[in-house]
């Protein structure tokens, strides 16, 4: 038993970060030099096997890439795109075979619909997308071309793009795949988006750290006072307990135990509650230029909302945890 | 990254549970003075004659030199098997998380020939003498004073918040040898006898109405150097040794065990009738979110056990990482008894012992120790603070 990152894994963190670190701005929104990286070093396909056209690695190290893009606080269709990837991989029938070329390669973004209020349903990273992946207890994908009517809101989230498309549109709308395995792919789905807030919650407290140990108040740095100080050693735990029930979760899942899917569902919970609490603390840890726009402290705050909204909301989580049997 | 057992462990955790059908006591603890310790012995040395004592212990200290994997098993086992009382709670707890680990580390061989088959076989009560009145989370400024006389100290001043003095054999004690150098630089541990004469121990009763917390006085009580742990006005060295211990596995046992007391509590709450006298507790939003949370949330404490133990694992040593734990662990535990309250509701107006199935109200009461002993939680805070995110200390 062993809950730190192998090695090897660790080189998948080293080569993801540096890459991040070439094409990625915090703030900015999505370069197409990411995105062909992305592609070219098997991000969509590393957990996908490779008689599907996959690496062949698993959703730990598909974990470790999640986390690393939260950290760097990367925008982009990076989830629905890794889960289209499984969805069409693993579906029947030459669309879904033509769709998982396509997405492997880099070439076919996929757009992400998920619940929005009934009537509509919120279409996100709309505007580059040839698919979309419709969340929902039978996730399928479709074509974008046929959603109908996009009529596009202000995001809270800047670098997350919104449209609300009609949501009998997009029950009409014909399948490219449907996926084989609902429950794997929504609990892939939860999993990957708690790897994200994990890693958001981890790079907020880092950003936090950092201030305080450079910010001077009183002849001294703010970091020294007890109620700052106080603030990032909670953030830290709260981070330090999301990431280690993340890791928890993704090898109970790709082991297939039967405590995977209470797992998967404390990980999302315990990851979105970090994400969403240690971002907020971080801009007031920042006080004034934390609030304003040049600074990026409310790029955490806007995607750890955003994220903890799809999926199923964390009230729906807790929800399905307290159905789920004891863990072993 | 893995959670495989090995063969090993796997056989040993079926060894571990047939044993613990077969040995568990059945009948309650006694709550208090002699007959409590009696039974906490008792259990110490059916632990030995069963091989389970020191189970991660040193082979050549008497251990079974097992993995920390294996000591977590343990206590898996033992919180599975329903046991009618709480090893957090034993009067053997020093002794065998703090003491023996910290002789092992820093002792001698007289003094770890001595005491560790003492520890082991459930022969002794160790106790702990480190807060003063006026040392409290600012240990380093304790004043308990000993001076070297001949081959002896001879100590006089007080100690509180001593558990289990009153039934104790030996306490590591901490006291300062040189009242001149800077607070970290004169102090020593020592083992003191506590059938030494000049030693008066008085009980105080706590919030839950137990009254083995004590304090201590010392009134020339007279300790051979041959006792000191490590060098004199080396025990700051010492004592972080010890606490190292504390933050790294020493509350192993109550992190399992608080996953059982979730579960129990859910159970509770799908047979209880809620809040509103008509539905179980357990269809109540609030209950229920509260419910779902705290399983999450010591699921996540399992799991950061366990990346815990990874660590130490490739180090060698518990990391200042244990202090998370430590704070996530105390606070968590405190949020699932005051739960616990919400969830039985009238009921709650019965006071129950501290230990035991069923029981709500006592271990409530006791969980406000749980973020105040061993360095409360703004202590906690700031040794995450200042040794894990590397902020400046506190002026």
């Amino acid at each position: 038993m062993d809950l730190l990152p192998t090695p090897e894994q660790d080189e998948i963190v080293t080569s993801v970060r540096s890459v991040l670190a070439d094409r990625h701005t915090l703030g900015e929104p999505l370069d197409d030099a990411l995105w062909a990286s992305a592609a070219e070093q098997g991000w969509f396909g590393l957990g996908v096997p490779e008689a599907q056209g996959g690496v062949g690695y698993s959703l730990v190290e598909e974990v470790l890439v999640f986390r690393e893009l939260g950290r760097a606080g990367a925008p982009g269709p990076f989830l629905a795109t890794v889960l289209a990837a499984h969805l069409a991989a693993g579906a029947e029938g030459t669309d879904a075979a033509a769709a998982a070329a396509a997405i492997l390669a880099g070439e076919s973004r996929v757009a992400l619909v998920d619940r929005y209020d009934g009537e509509h349903l919120a279409l996100l990273d709309g505007a580059h997308a040839t698919l979309a992946f419709v969340a929902g207890d039978a996730p399928r994908l479709v074509r974008t071309a046929d959603l109908g009517t996009v009529v596009e809101i202000s995001g809270l989230d800047v670098l997350v793009p919104v449209g609300l498309v009609r949501a009998d549109v997009v029950a009409a709308a014909p399948s490219v795949a449907v996926a084989a395995d609902p429950q794997g792919i929504g609990r892939r789905a939860a999993l990957l988006t708690a790897a994200y807030l994990a890693g958001v919650a981890e790079a907020v407290t880092e950003q936090s750290v950092a201030y305080g140990k450079d910010r001077e108040q009183f002849g001294q740095p703010i970091g020294g006072f007890q109620a700052v100080k106080h603030r990032c050693a909670d953030m830290a735990t709260r981070a330090e307990v999301a990431v280690c029930e993340v890791f928890y979760a993704a090898l109970a899942e790709r082991d297939g135990r039967p405590d995977a899917g209470f797992h998967v569902h404390a990980a999302r919970a315990v990851a979105a509650r970090a994400a969403v609490e240690n971002s907020q603390v971080n801009v007031q840890n920042h006080g004034g230029i934390g609030f304003t726009w040049e600074h990026t402290a409310h790029r955490y705050v806007t995607r750890a909302r955003v994220l903890s909204n799809l999926w199923g909301s964390t009230a729906d989580h807790l929800s399905a945890l307290l159905d789920q049997p004891a863990a072993g | 990254m893995n959670l495989d057992f090995t063969d090993e462990e796997r056989a040993f955790r079926e060894e571990a549970r047939t044993w613990l059908a077969e040995h568990l006591p059945t009948e309650e603890r006694p709550p208090e003075g002699q007959a409590m310790r009696e039974f906490d012995l008792a259990w110490q040395r059916t632990l030995y004659d069963g091989g389970w004592a020191g189970i991660n212990w040193p082979v050549e200290y008497g251990g079974r030199g097992l993995s920390d994997i294996q000591q977590m098993i343990w206590y898996e086992e033992f919180a599975r098997a329903d046991p009618p009382f709480t090893l957090n709670n034993s009067c053997t707890f020093v002794g065998n998380n703090h003491g023996g680990p910290t002789l092992i580390v820093s002792g001698t061989e007289e003094q770890k020939d001595f005491h560790l088959p003492k520890i082991l076989r459930g022969e002794s009560v160790w106790c702990q003498g480190f807060s003063e009145p006026g040392a409290g989370s600012d240990l380093a400024a304790l004043g308990c004073r000993a001076v070297v006389d001949g081959d002896e100290l001879v100590v006089n001043g007080q100690k509180i918040w001593t558990s289990y003095a009153h039934v104790a054999d030996y306490q590591e004690l901490l006291v300062r040898t040189d009242p001149t150098a800077p607070k970290h630089k004169g102090i020593s541990w020592v083992i003191c006898d506590m059938t030494t004469p000049g030693i008066d121990i008085r009980e105080i009763t706590t919030m839950s109405h137990v009254n083995d917390f004590c304090e201590v006085f010392y009134d020339d009580v007279r300790i051979p150097l041959s006792n000191v742990v490590g060098q004199v006005n080396d025990g700051w060295r010492v004592t972080m040794t010890t606490l190292s211990f504390e933050r790294g596995t020493a509350f192993m046992a109550d992190q399992v065990e608080l996953a059982a007391v979730v579960e129990r509590l859910i159970a509770e709450a799908r047979e209880r009738t809620g809040p509103d006298g008509r539905r179980p507790a357990i269809q109540d939003d609030e209950i229920a979110r509260r419910l779902a949370t705290a399983r999450a949330e010591v699921a996540a404490l399992k799991a950061m056990t366990i990346a815990g133990i990874s660590r130490t694992q490739r180090t060698g040593v518990p990391g200042p990482e244990g202090s998370m734990i430590r704070l996530f662990h105390g606070e968590l535990h405190q949020r699932v008894y005051q739960l616990a309250l919400d969830v039985i509701g009238a009921e709650a107006l019965r006071l129950t012992p501290i230990d035991g199935e069923g029981n709500w109200t006592g271990p409530y009461l006791q969980s406000f120790a749980y973020t105040i002993g061993g360095g409360t939680t703004d202590i906690q805070r700031n040794i995450v603070g200042e040794r894990v995110l590397g902020l400046p200390r506190v002026k």
